[in-house]
């Protein structure tokens, strides 16, 4: 069973599983050679994550402090432009886009897994295909379509379009979650008299946690990481996400790169504190999907 | 989807049951009880896939076969926009560039990601700590990483060109250059998508009984045939739909290499995607923009409806 066959929706494999238990190689041969091999990798890999790490807190051209490490670039973005506004408005679509994906993808993933007729089966395979086609052909029409009604931008706007491209792969992953959830325990239930949607609620999704946060995270990232939606339907600085406002901010102020990777830390920390902190519920389909074509 | 079963079986293969198997009475009956219930649940879901995702896709299908803008449809034209388009070297220019950058996209991350993983596999000192680690490119948002790559790469005063040029390759300029800066957008697509395919990789060779290892020592077979003839053929499956869904990755990628070259030196680095975007936005031809972006479509259903068989026959397999 590899990873993408669970449950035969698009793969949900924790970070974790990596961690293999019986090695190749047992014993401990030449293991100090393969670390510093591997350190060597990781050292230069990360380059451009110290590069921004680090310039982001040494002196910007705009500081006088000469000393070796500032918070000066952070004061001195917070106060002098946009910043502030682009993480509220960041925060604001992503958890809202993260809320009505499972809200909508829950439901209708447990259908998926759980239904019995061809039209659950034709729906499976139309969200499948949806999931992989370039979100530049639902952009140009929405675009146009919103301009007319005024969601052009529009942080609901913007929204709406988020959450269209992560209801399919949310979907999948919570169907693939339910599909791992043995049908016995909602059988009982409906034998004690509850409803089908009694049993949803209180056994499916009372023991779904990590699917359901895997597929949050999978539309945070989405969300959070866009750029092409927001460069297309955002005009206003005061609407800009983050992505947006990180690259205007960088095309104003190209030489103060201080600045620039101060705003890039504010984007980059978010993401990266949740990896840390939930890094088992990191999944291959999640953020594999996250990354399709955005 | 022949079989009515349902789902579980059709489209996904899950569960032992094959067709004509017995099925669980009591659940059919509550289940066809419910079944308001299920269209009810599946109801938003399908709404808004209708309004969000179907409906946006047929407006841009009538969109392509309109002249006009993005404000104005103008009469139709047939399929005068995909012969124009056709037509134009920038596309075919476009759709080799997508090619090369999704060659190099798709094997330069399995090969690095695949040689990171056997060596993950191995037992070494804080090994989850790198694969954290290293999973970092991937976890960062292309916005800030394309940052941290144009000050690495992007003026001749630049760290990279610098040292380039003190190690004697005179003045590399990274972005200016269209063949250099097509490597260096290759590149980066790499340093991206490498975890992925690690993790991917990963999850498949956890799978891998060590014993045949074991037998294959006695046998005396080398590392490398071990590696060629029995771990390689084991995760071959997962492999190959590791390459599909970078394949459609790649594809659709905008933000890596809009960001880094924004399509340039001229159109050195534009991809379909990025064609796509600078015609309707840039050049405001929407007809022509669009036709592109469908033609990419088709390609990518075609692509993912063999992904989707590849995912079912390992179930009934």
């Amino acid at each position: 069973m590899t990873a993408l066959e669970v449950g035969g929706h698009p793969a949900v494999v924790p970070v974790k599983e990596l961690t293999v238990k019986g090695s190749a190689e047992p014993g401990t041969k030449g293991q100090w050679g393969r670390f510093s091999l591997l350190l060597v990798i990781t050292v230069v890999v990360l380059i451009p994550i110290y590069v921004t790490l680090f310039l982001s807190i040494r002196p910007g051209s705009f500081s006088t402090s000469s000393s070796f490490f500032t918070l000066g670039n952070f004061s001195y973005i917070f106060a002098s432009s946009d910043v502030l506004t682009w993480l509220v408005n960041s925060l604001g679509v992503t958890v809202v886009t993260v809320l009505i994906s499972v809200a909508v993808a829950a439901p209708a993933g447990y259908v998926l897994s759980r239904g019995r007729s061809r039209a659950v089966a034709g729906y499976s395979l139309l969200l499948f295909i949806i999931q992989s086609l370039p979100i530049i052909t639902a952009v140009i029409p929405l675009f146009i379509l919103f301009a007319k009604i005024g969601l052009a931008d529009n942080l609901i706007g913007l929204v709406i379009v988020y959450v269209g491209s992560t209801m399919s792969v949310a979907t999948w992953m919570m169907a693939a979650y339910f599909d791992s959830i043995p049908h016995t325990l909602e059988e009982a239930a409906w034998v004690d008299g509850a409803s089908v949607f009694g049993g949803f609620v209180r056994i499916i999704l009372r023991n779904s946690l990590p699917g359901i946060l895997s597929t949050a995270i999978f539309a945070f990232l989405v969300a959070w990481n866009d750029y092409l939606v927001a460069l297309v339907f955002l005009k206003s600085s005061n609407v800009f996400t983050l992505p947006v406002g990180l690259q205007s901010f960088f095309q104003q102020n190209a030489t103060d790169w201080g600045s620039v990777m101060a705003v890039s830390v504010v984007m980059l920390l978010p993401p990266t504190v949740l990896f840390a902190v939930l890094n088992k519920y990191f999944s291959v389909g999640g953020i594999g999907g996250s990354l399709a074509g955005r | 989807m022949a079989t009515t079963t349902g789902l579980r079986r059709a489209a996904t293969g899950v569960g032992v049951a094959g067709p004509g198997a017995p099925l669980h009475h009591g659940k059919n009956k509550q289940l066809s009880r419910g079944a308001i219930t299920m269209v009810l649940l599946v109801a938003p879901s399908v709404v808004l896939l209708l309004l969000i995702n179907a409906y946006p896709l047929i407006y841009a299908a009538n969109q392509s076969l309109h002249k006009g803008s993005l404000i104005i449809t103008g009469k139709f034209v047939g399929f005068a926009n995909y012969t124009d388009v056709l037509t134009r070297p920038a596309f075919w220019q476009a759709a080799r560039f997508t090619l090369i950058f999704t060659l190099v996209g798709v094997f330069g991350s399995w090969l690095i990601g695949l040689a990171l993983a056997l060596l993950l596999r191995t037992r070494i000192p804080g090994g989850t700590v790198f694969k954290v680690l290293l999973m970092l490119p991937w976890v960062v948002p292309i916005v800030v990483s394309s940052t941290a790559w144009n000050w690495l790469v992007a003026t001749p005063s630049s760290p990279v060109p610098a040292l380039a040029e003190r190690l004697g390759f005179g003045q590399l300029l990274f972005l200016a250059d269209p063949t250099l800066a097509a490597i260096t957008v290759c590149v980066f697509k790499v340093w991206v998508s490498f975890p992925f395919m690690m993790l991917m990789t990963s999850a498949a060779l956890a799978s891998v009984d060590t014993t045949v290892y074991e037998a294959a020592n006695m046998d005396g077979a080398t590392k490398w045939q071990q590696l060629t003839q029995i771990t390689l053929p084991i995760v071959s499956r997962s492999t190959y739909i590791s390459w599909i869904l970078m394949t459609i990755f790649c594809v659709n990628d905008f933000p890596t290499i809009f960001l880094l070259t924004g399509g340039g030196p001229v159109t050195a680095t534009s991809s379909l995607v990025v064609l796509a975007y600078r015609t309707v936005f840039q050049d405001f031809q929407t007809g022509p923009g669009v036709a592109i972006a469908f033609l990419m479509t088709i390609v990518l259903v075609i692509i993912s409806t063999v992904l989707y068989r590849q995912i079912r026959k390992g179930e009934t397999a």
